[in-house]
């Protein structure tokens, strides 16, 4: 093994949203195809919901990349929090009309409404962090989305008890809801090992046995990001023994007693 | 920043701690073993010299006993368990406590100004990106003018109108209350997943509350997360004329319309330079 492999492994697990690390998992391939064909759905928006490092901002990267090579598609991680600078913004991009002065929304409205559809198409925006746009704001992108001139999905973030909240409030017949949820532990395993395929640590994909993804699953309950800072301190600590007393580990399997010390590193442990 | 021997120590203490239990119920179960092993061989002892009758009685009284010192013997335990569990939680609340501390300790900000020689350092790979964009931005420029001319300006009315469909759907609707979203949490849950838009929307929002440090420290976080944001940059700048340090505001703003060629950055230079905004 190369010496470095530790550190190549470690930063395979940084904390970032981009597209192209996105890892396909079978169940969130099953809940990618539907949102793809709920684009394609007249009427609805699409609601992306569920916990804190779930993957929501990365599911959207991913089909914003997907989509974008075969319509008009964006995504706005930032919300744009200034009214008139959210339909300016969208005047750009859908029909590249540059405003100076203000914009509001009846004015806006009137634009979408008199826009003629390229090829049937309907235009997609992509609102990430949408918890943090007003009520009012909302429910005038909901008015905008029923002109069927311009479509919506959005991912909101909520806590545990408000997601239920989001969930009954968004069932209705306007929203399509999707959940992400945390990985199980077979669908984290896959996570895990695809991830430091795809960067060639192959070395250290094999050494991720059942029993240490249980561990993992069980410290982390699937939770992607949780999963991220766990191995990411883990290799850390590996890369560490390995350049001060390589005796200290095994190189065949990841040891326990080096994923509980990175799970109380990084606070999932009290100790 | 990884302290392994400590963390190694912490292991150790934490290996320890989820044995407890277990040699708790280890030890309470050899004690009544014991116990249950002495009045066996008491009874022996004790068959020998008494005759029948007495037998009897001795034996229901020690089966008596017997009851009753488990019964002790449990009470004890059930201390026993006490005595150990309650030390470990006292223990355990100011050391979470810790944690969280030296959390929130790390992602405190710190204002630095080193970031505007990262951008020195930087603009080179943005060169190419300026005549990209400097062309795209023609493009823009040149188009809205032909269409401008198609956009109606609605009457006042029919604005009250639809403001009023507007409000009457929205109260039925959706019943969030994220009109007053607790800037709190969103900071908590920017320290969390350092996400940009998060620290982004914390800047504007004290901009806004004229808190011109803390829109300062969260501009200057979510440039040095995303250096790629307009809105981070002007709100960053505005935030150090509002400070007093108009030079480096303008400084700012020089460096970021080179590579960038905001337009919105141009007229807030503009601005600023004229004594527009101050
Ligand atoms: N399918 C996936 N493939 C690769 N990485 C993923 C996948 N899903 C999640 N991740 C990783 O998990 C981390 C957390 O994901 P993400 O930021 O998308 O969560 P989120 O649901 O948007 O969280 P928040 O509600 O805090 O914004 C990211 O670093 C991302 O790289
Ligand atoms: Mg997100």
């Amino acid at each position: 093994m190369k010496p470095s492999i530790y550190e190549d492994s470690r930063d395979v697990f940084l904390d970032t949203v981009d597209a192209k690390d996105y890892i396909q998992l079978e169940r969130i391939s099953t809940i990618y195809q539907v949102l793809k064909d709920s684009i394609k759905k007249p009427f609805k928006m699409v609601l992306l919901y569920g916990k804190p490092g779930t993957g929501k901002s990365m599911f959207l990267s991913k089909l914003h990349e997907s989509i974008a090579s075969e319509q008009k598609a964006y995504l706005y991680k930032t919300p744009i929090l200034d009214e008139s600078e959210f339909y300016k913004t969208l005047a750009q991009d859908l029909y590249e009309i540059r405003y100076d002065g203000e914009l509001n929304f009846t004015q806006f409205m009137r634009v979408v409404e008199n826009r003629e559809l390229v090829e049937a198409i309907v235009p997609v925006i992509m609102l990430d962090e949408a918890q943090l746009y007003s009520t009012i704001m909302m429910e005038k992108i909901r008015l905008l989305s029923d002109t069927r001139k311009v479509k919506f999905v959005i991912a909101l973030h909520k806590t545990e008890k408000e997601d239920i909240i989001a969930k009954e409030h968004f069932q209705t017949r306007i929203w399509e809801s999707i959940k992400l949820e945390n990985a199980l532990p077979s669908e984290l395993k896959i996570y895990i090992q695809k991830k430091l395929m795809k960067a060639n640590c192959i070395d250290t994909a094999s050494m991720f046995t059942p029993k240490s993804i249980n561990l993992i699953h069980k410290l982390t309950d699937g939770n992607y990001r949780d999963t991220n800072k766990l191995i990411y301190t883990l290799f850390d600590i590996y890369h560490y023994y390995a350049q001060n007393t390589p005796n200290k580990i095994k190189r065949n399997e990841i040891s326990a007693k080096i994923i509980e010390m990175a799970a109380i590193h990084t606070g999932l442990i009290n100790a | 920043m990884l302290n392994i021997h400590e963390l190694e120590n912490k292991h150790k203490k934490y290996k320890l701690k989820s044995f407890a239990p277990y040699l708790v119920i280890l030890l309470s179960i050899t004690i009544v073993l014991i116990s249950i092993l002495f009045f066996l061989l008491y009874d022996l002892g004790s068959n020998t010299e008494l005759n029948k009758s007495e037998q009897i009685a001795q034996k229901e009284e020690s089966q008596r006993e017997e009851n009753s010192t488990s019964n002790l013997t449990q009470e004890k335990n059930e201390t026993l368990q006490k005595e150990i569990s309650i030390p470990e939680i006292v223990k355990e609340v100011p050391k979470t406590e810790e944690v969280t501390e030296a959390i929130q300790k790390k992602v405190l900000l710190s204002p630095s100004l080193n970031f505007i020689k990262s951008i020195e350092s930087q603009a080179p790979i943005y060169k190419e990106k300026v005549h990209k964009t400097a062309a795209i931005v023609e493009q823009q420029i040149k188009k809205p003018i032909q269409k401008k001319e198609e956009i109606l300006l609605p009457a006042v009315e029919e604005v009250k109108e639809s403001m009023a469909i507007v409000e009457k759907t929205g109260s039925i609707d959706i019943k969030r209350r994220d009109e007053e979203v607790d800037i709190k949490h969103v900071i908590k849950r920017f320290n969390i997943n350092h996400n940009p838009a998060l620290s982004l929307f914390v800047a504007k929002k004290y901009y806004q509350l004229e808190d011109y440090e803390q829109a300062y420290n969260y501009a200057l976080a979510t440039n040095e997360l995303n250096n790629d944001m307009e809105a981070s940059w002007i709100i960053f700048s505005k935030s150090l004329v509002k400070l007093g340090k108009k030079e480096m505001a303008v400084e700012t703003l020089k460096k970021y319309i080179n590579y960038s060629s905001s337009s919105q950055a141009k007229q807030l230079l503009d601005e600023i330079l004229s004594g527009k905004f101050k």
